[in-house]
C-alpha cells in the first residue's frame, strides 16, 4: 500500500501544479491521503463480517 | 466565444512516443528529471506487479459476450504500459491464467500494480502532449 502511494503520488505531484515547491506539497498530500484512506478503509472492512 | 488551438502534430506524436516508452514524451522534450520520475514509476510498478504474479488482461480466446465486455476495461488499463504490455504479450509473460500464481497472497496486488502501471502512463502521456500543446509550463 506504501509503494502504490508513493507510486501514484510522484506521477501525481509530477504532472499537476506549476512550482517545484508547489508539486512536492501536492505529492506529499496525496502520498499521505492514500495512506490515510487506506488504512482508515482497511479497519473498516475488518468490523465488516460480510 | 473563445475556441481552444488546435494541438500541433508534434504533440500528437510526442504523447504517442510516451504511451509506447514511457517518460519519452518528456525526455524528447529536453524534460529529463519528469520522464525518467515517469518512467521509473512506471516501470517500478509493472515489474513489481508482475514479480508479485499479477496478470494482465487482453481480450480474446474463449471470452465470449458479457466476459469480453468485463476483461475490456482492465486490458485498456493493462495496454497504457505501452511497449512493456506489447513485449509481454508477444513473449507470453504474465498472460497466462496459471492457478498457482492465483494462489499466491500478492496476486491482487500484482493486478493491481499492473493496471496503475498503465493508467499512471496515461496520466504521464496526456502531461506530454499539454506541454508540446503549449497548454502547460
Amino acid at each position: 500500500m506504501t509503494a502504490f502511494a508513493m507510486a501514484a503520488a510522484i506521477v501525481f505531484g509530477t504532472v499537476a501544479k506549476d512550482t517545484s515547491n508547489e508539486r512536492l506539497v501536492y505529492g506529499l498530500k496525496v502520498f499521505a491521503e492514500f495512506l490515510l484512506v487506506g488504512l482508515l478503509l482497511g479497519w473498516i472492512l475488518y468490523f465488516i463480517p460480510f | 466565444m473563445e475556441s481552444e488551438a488546435k494541438a500541433p502534430a508534434q504533440a500528437w506524436l510526442l504523447s504517442t512516443a510516451g504511451w509506447l516508452i514511457p517518460g519519452a514524451g518528456h525526455l524528447l522534450q529536453g524534460k529529463f528529471v519528469r520522464g525518467l520520475l515517469l518512467a521509473a514509476v512506471v516501470w517500478f510498478c509493472f515489474i513489481a506487479g508482475l514479480l508479485m504474479g499479477g496478470h494482465m488482461f487482453s481480450v480474446g480466446g474463449n471470452d465470449q459476450g458479457a466476459s469480453t465486455l468485463l476483461q475490456l476495461a482492465p486490458m485498456v488499463a493493462n495496454l497504457g504500459s505501452g511497449i512493456l504490455y506489447i513485449v509481454c504479450w508477444f513473449a507470453g509473460i504474465g498472460f497466462s491464467d496459471d492457478p498457482m500464481l492465483a494462489a499466491r497472497a500478492t496476486y491482487e496486488y500484482g493486478n493491481t500494480f499492473l493496471l496503475i502501471a498503465g493508467l499512471l502512463n496515461y496520466l504521464a502521456m496526456l502531461d506530454a502532449f499539454d506541454i508540446s500543446a503549449g497548454r502547460k509550463t
